[in-house]
């Protein structure tokens, strides 16, 4: 009997880096894994990677609509949802003078109101079972420290931890517990653009990036009973960046 | 209490087992096949420690330990050398709680918080880093705060000041295990409120009482000991691999309010 027998799990921006990772993790506990993503194509070769217990649906996370259809594709494929990882997202940089409102908007958009629909979708789908669930929002330790050149991401990476806590307030007492996990640095696509080498040495106390994999373990932490007194926390896991 | 296979084989000091959290964590390093050295002062409730650790069949030995004594840290480190050939953890847990106004707490109140929550931390850290170092696979500390060492709480301004120092001090020694090769890596863990010895010796084991304090919690529950040592597992355990100075908050919500 694996820990995650009987449960399904959603992760949005599953397809690669760490949601790919983070559904590795659940499904080998036993979940069943949906993942989401805008790329069929890299959908179909990440699902493929899951087995029999993974699923891909195409959606865009900040389109309520899209919501709506996959909760109800995941109902009607699985019958339940479990756990949520709210996990896509983008990063780019820019000076703040310079940064178009489009740009601020869609950052936004895809961290901040992909996190609100993904508490509210998945808690009206642990609502219809009742027996609880766990949700997990991607934050960031940007949205506890920041940069130049990010204030579209910072904010948005601190409002997704502070709706964690207030959503965890909110829904504590049916048992959905919310809370975030906030990565340092971390080797994806998402920071290819970041040379390890230079950087960890100056930046990160340990002198590495983190991988995917161990994001993953972490939020299997989150999602399972291990961690079933635990909501509106901050799982920070950067290496020590922000102990100093 | 979900046993860790990441803990298999893996040497453990954990401090303040003969009951609570502690032993909880005792018990359960020995469900997920730890080497375990577990101490308290109370021999009597040792040697039940000791009876649980045997029958969840782990290898573990109950030794006594005044922690706030850095000849018995040298021994307990010593001896888990000598027993099990090194030294991959330490869980500093064992502490001490008062309610009193500030107005009222006295000197002797302060040291006797200080000494065991503050020093016995220090002194868990300064020992196993050796031992962890001499033995050269790297480590982890999880030192146990409290919610009470992030946020106030009326009544119990030395028992805050100590959880405090507990998470500083896990930070600056997390920047000096980074630093090390192979790494030690050093968290905090912050307790809600977890239905303990600890607490109700000074609130009373009260049904009324600790039906208050679920219902002022988000998840409306107390805590359980169990609870915290699936936390204090997953600290120890390199299931929490890039996690370093870090606060780890598992107090059903109270925090986030």
């Amino acid at each position: 009997m694996s820990e995650l027998d009987g449960k399904v799990a959603l992760i949005t921006g599953g397809t690669r880096g760490i949601g790919l990772a983070c559904a590795s993790r659940l499904a080998a506990a036993g979940a069943k894994v949906v993942i989401t993503g805008r790329s069929e194509e890299a959908g179909a070769t990440a699902a493929e990677t899951l087995g029999s217990n993974g699923l891909f649906l195409k959606q865009d996370v900040g389109s309520e609509t899209d919501w709506v259809a996959v909760t109800a594709k995941v109902q009607e494929a699985f019958g339940r949802l479990d756990i949520v990882v709210a996990n896509a997202g983008i990063s780019n940089a820019s000076p703040m003078v310079d940064m178009s409102l489009e740009q601020f908007r869609t950052m936004h958009d895809i961290h901040l109101k992909g996190a609100f629909l993904a508490v509210k979708y998945g808690a009206i789908e642990m609502r219809k079972h009742g027996d609880g669930g766990s949700i997990i929002l991607m934050s960031s330790i940007m949205g506890k420290i920041s940069a130049a050149g990010y204030v579209h991401y910072s904010s948005a990476k601190t409002g997704v931890r502070l709706l964690a806590k207030s959503a965890a307030l909110e829904l504590g007492p049916e048992g959905i517990r919310v809370n975030s996990v906030l990565p340092g640095f971390i080797r994806t696509d998402m920071t290819v653009a970041f040379p390890e080498e230079q950087i960890a040495p100056i930046a990160v106390p340990v002198k590495r990036f983190g991988n995917a994999e161990e994001i993953g373990d972490a939020v299997l932490f989150a999602a399972t009973d291990r961690s079933k007194f635990m909501t509106g926390a901050d799982l920070v896991l950067d290496g020590g960046m922000i102990a100093r | 209490m979900t046993p860790l296979p990441a803990l298999n084989g893996k040497v453990a000091i954990i401090t303040g087992t003969t009951k609570g959290i502690g032993r909880s964590t005792a018990v359960l390093f020995a469900q997920s096949g730890a080497k375990i050295i577990a101490t308290g002062r109370d021999e009597k409730e040792g040697a039940r420690t000791q009876a649980l650790m045997d029958e969840a069949g782990g290898d573990g030995v109950f030794l006594r330990q005044d922690i706030t004594s850095e000849a018995e840290w040298e021994h307990i480190t010593s001896e888990a050398m000598s027993r099990f050939g090194g030294l991959d953890i330490v869980v500093n847990n064992a502490g001490v709680f008062m309610v009193k106004s500030v107005a009222d707490t006295t000197s002797d109140d302060y040291d006797w918080i200080y000494q065991t929550n503050v020093e016995g931390t220090f002194l868990g850290m300064k020992y196993g880093f050796r031992a962890i170092k001499e033995t050269g696979r790297g480590g982890s500390i999880v030192n146990v705060s409290s919610l009470m060492g992030q946020v106030g709480y009326p009544d119990a301004t030395a028992y805050c000041a100590t959880k405090g120092a507990v998470t500083g001090m896990t930070k600056s020694a997390a920047l000096e295990g980074a630093d090390l090769d192979p790494q030690i890596r050093v968290n905090s863990l912050h307790p809600g409120v977890i239905w303990t010895e600890m607490l109700t010796s000074q609130f009373g084991d009260d049904e009324t009482l600790k039906n208050g304090f679920a219902e002022d919690t988000p998840l409306r529950s107390v805590g359980m000991p169990e609870n915290m040592a699936d936390a204090i597992a997953f600290l120890a355990s390199d299931q929490s691999s890039y996690m370093t100075g870090a606060e780890l908050t598992v107090d059903g919500g109270r925090g986030a309010d």
